[in-house]
């Protein structure tokens, strides 16, 4: 099968393995939002387009920065809105232009048509959002649900847990959207706040390393131009949307298959970073129960199971990394082999079945046609950029670990962190 | 074991300024084979003009950098402080951020042992008329300075950014260590060994300065902090009552926000003459805040624990010496004046031209050139030089 990427003709292959310069060239303090910076300039992006929203806004602060600067040649477009921001990138990468744009909250809900439309038309542009609380109140603060409203349009989303993985994961995204196989959208999510303006020691890939893991974004028979001339998305009627939908349900089940095999291109090039494409397994080898979560939470869930697991009990905690497509075979299969589950949600399904989070929806149904189902329960946490903390994640350990065995207690939605 | 740097900055003036530090204290510690993370406070405003906000960097020797994050990067404030540098001293009165937390206590993070860093002209005596006891002994350190603006890129860099990493090193060499501040700022503008050169200065001076205050040494804290309401206890649909709007003569005589007043946003105070005051109006019709209560002679008293000291009024005030702009720090408690002119109005005369004298701001003109600049001086209306017809 062609995989879309250009085969690197065999002289410039060995020009690669005799440059000796290695997959990281220098280390320097970022926050997540200078990071992705680094990564669009890494990646080459063509089109920037940019419209301001906390905690979104230093992206493009910091992007600006790096053209000044003369270390980017790329179109910076400010737009008037989101929703011509999201137009201008859409637009772009249907003429080949590799593109980037980012919001956050309510600002990312406004340019929601043209999110939608950017699905339809199958073009590759990368996006961050940057994790913020839906308003009223205009509050800055983490909430998953803004890149939750993705989930049902036909986009790649994926959840990032540190700076060092938003840069990479940048990248990533472009490998995995613009693959011929896929050419959908691809929304990087970022925890607002924890993970866009804590400054952490990033380690930045040599341009060389990423021209080697990167191709050229290459649109081809899809390409709009003088000498490819197409029409983009014309008006068609009723009779054609269910064989439209189904084309983009065969695009998403193949981008599961590319995005394992872009990890394992990155890992080729940059060294062992990720053992598991589409989530992180932590201590769950002999473990009973699992938290499973999105984002930065990890941090703490992790720190709380290293704990825990120092005073002898079985926990684990399973970082979820690849929302859409959501990785059903492989998770179904590493979920089945505990007691209990306990799922985080940084977000809030209101009116929803138990009134529980997106996750435990996703994983309760993921988990149903399994013959010895572990027990589900489910943790509302963080929201609005509430902090979690250790001993929180150990409440939720705790209470995960009471629900084995007691099938009575599936579904049971606990607030951590309320002031109740 | 985590050590928490916190570095107590004005909104806008300063926030670079800040960031740089911050941000310093990890990338040094980090070269010393420790682990780093800095972040602000996310709930503050930084780019609103004085109002007090925090920077953080954490250092540690021992733990992971995801256990580091865990503990430290997923909090919106912190709960100790190992270091305090507080970057302006009237911040010493009290830190009432842009998110609701109330007026705070300036030392209100420093742990037993801790140490405050302030930039400050004054000495410890005096800096612990406003400073709060603990309830236990802490170190007090001083390297001498104005409040700096080098952080805004029009304002001259006078080094204060190298002093705070020299000074943090000198009251805690477990955050950063001086050699490896000297060889990071060396190594970083080889061609400028005074950066590094301050650094070390500040280093000395800190360690020189530095005073243990014992506990229960300091002023009594007179502020309440907010409580934070139940889910049950608060109305739906972010729905808030009103302040009933009221309005009598004489002080505080309009009705305002109890929960937030921004007085700590001011570096600065305006005293008033009432002697010289010719009831024109205009400070209180200007002023952004509406501090101004009119008594029943037609004068304006201040409310001081709401003005953020913008100095609107004494640029707006036509009469000379009137309304003058004083240091925030002359002033120990926020009274009305009007109350104490009454009382006595020579002493009150007195008392603010005793004020006037010790910490009147003055706002230099700058002449054709930019190169030189004379003091400048109220002129009277009636001497100023009339405006061309048109202009």
């Amino acid at each position: 099968m062609s995989t879309g990427v250009a085969e690197p003709k065999e002289e410039e292959r060995e020009k690669q393995k005799q440059v000796k310069s290695p997959a990281y060239e220098r280390e320097e303090l970022l926050n997540g939002c200078q990071a992705v910076a680094q990564a669009v300039r890494l990646a080459d992006v063509d089109v920037i387009a940019a419209y301001p929203i906390r905690p979104y806004t230093e992206v493009m602060d910091a992007i600006s920065k790096i053209i000044a600067d003369g270390e980017l040649d790329a179109e910076y477009i400010v737009a008037d809105s989101e929703h011509s921001q999201f137009e201008i990138v859409k637009h772009a990468s249907s003429v080949n232009a590799r593109a980037f744009a980012g919001s956050s909250g309510t600002g990312w809900m406004y340019g929601f048509e043209a999110l939608v439309v950017t699905a339809s038309d199958r073009l590759p542009p990368v996006f961050l959002v940057g994790n913020r609380a839906l308003d009223d109140p205009g509050a800055f603060g983490v909430e998953h649900n803004d890149a939750m409203a993705l989930r049902d349009m036909g986009w790649l989303l994926v959840w990032v847990t540190t700076p060092q993985e938003a840069l990479e994961h940048i990248l990533l995204a472009y490998r995995i959207a613009e693959d011929k196989r896929v050419r959908m959208p691809c929304a990087v999510a970022m925890d607002g706040a924890f993970l866009t303006h804590s400054q952490h020691m990033v380690k930045i890939p040599s341009k060389s390393a990423v021209k080697q893991f990167l191709p050229p974004y290459d649109l081809a028979e899809r390409r709009m131009h003088p000498d490819n001339p197409i029409s983009v998305a014309p008006q068609v009627n009723e009779d054609w949307v269910m064989e439209l939908r189904r084309q983009n349900w065969e695009a998403a089940k193949r981008a599961r298959g590319v995005i394992k095999e872009a990890y394992e291109e990155f890992n080729g090039v940059f060294g062992e970073r990720y053992t598991t494409p589409y989530f992180e397994e932590f201590m769950t080898d002999d473990a009973k129960v699992v938290l499973i979560g999105l984002g930065q939470v990890s941090a703490a869930g992790r720190t709380a199971a290293r704990r825990l697991r120092a005073k002898g009990q079985k926990v684990g905690y399973i970082t979820l990394r690849w929302f859409r497509p959501f990785p059903t075979h492989e998770l179904r299969e590493s979920l089945k082999r505990f007691h209990a589950v306990g799922v985080i949600d940084r977000d809030f399904a209101h009116g929803s079945v138990d009134d529980g989070g997106i996750l435990l929806h996703e994983i309760r149904s993921l988990l149903y046609p399994v013959e010895k189902r572990p027990v589900v329960t489910n943790y509302i946490t963080g929201l609005g950029g509430r902090d979690i903390s250790i001993a929180d994640c150990e409440k939720m350990f705790t209470l995960t670990q009471e629900s084995v065995g007691r099938t009575e207690m599936n579904g049971q939605v606990t607030w951590i962190g309320l002031r109740e | 074991m985590i050590k928490t740097v916190e570095i107590n900055y004005r909104g806008i003036f300063q926030k670079n300024l800040a960031k740089k530090i911050g941000s310093d204290v990890v990338i040094i510690a980090s070269k010393m084979g420790r682990v780093g993370m800095s972040n602000g406070r996310y709930s503050d405003s930084p780019e609103r003009n004085g109002i007090p906000c925090k920077y953080f960097a954490f250092v540690t020797h021992d733990l992971a950098e995801e256990e580091l994050e865990a503990e430290a990067g997923a909090k919106l404030d912190i709960d100790k402080a190992d270091v305090s540098v507080v970057l302006d001293d009237t911040m010493c009165k009290g830190v009432e951020p842009w998110g609701w937390h109330g007026v705070r206590a300036i030392n209100e993070k420093v742990i037993e042992g801790g140490a405050m860093v302030v930039v400050s002209k004054r000495d410890h005596a005096d800096l612990l008329r406003f400073v709060p006891k603990k309830p236990y002994d802490w170190r007090l350190g001083i390297i001498e300075g104005e409040a700096s603006l080098a952080g805004l890129w029009v304002n001259k860099d006078d080094f204060t950014h190298e002093r705070a990493l020299g000074a943090i090193a000198g009251v805690d060499p477990d955050v950063i260590g001086i050699e490896a501040v000297e060889a990071y700022l060396n190594a970083k503008s080889p061609k400028q060994p005074e950066r590094a050169q301050a650094a070390r200065d500040a280093y000395e001076e800190v360690r020189k300065t530095t005073k243990t205050i014992k506990a229960n040494q300091g002023v009594e804290w007179k502020h309440e902090l907010p409580v934070l309401p139940r889910w049950q206890d608060f109305g739906e649909g972010i729905v808030v009552p009103a302040v009933k709007r009221e309005f009598q003569l004489g002080p505080l005589g309009q009705s305002r926000n109890e929960q937030f007043k921004r007085g700590t946003t001011k570096t600065q105070r305006p005293v008033v003459r009432f002697d010289l005051c010719t009831k024109c109006t205009l400070c209180w019709l200007e002023c952004p805040d509406e501090c101004f209560d009119q008594t029943k002679e037609g004068h304006y008293d201040v409310a001081y624990e709401y003005c953020v000291g913008c100095g609107k009024c004494a640029q707006i005030c036509p009469v000379d010496e009137c309304i003058v702009m004083v240091d925030e720090l002359q002033f120990e408690n926020e009274h009305s004046p009007w109350k104490a002119y009454e009382k006595d109005k020579k002493r009150y005369v007195e008392w603010a031209e005793e004020k006037k004298s010790r910490g009147r701001y003055i706002h230099p003109f700058i002449t054709g050139t930019g190169l030189e600049h004379v003091t400048g001086k109220r002129v009277p209306m009636r001497e100023r030089e009339p405006h061309a017809k048109g202009a």
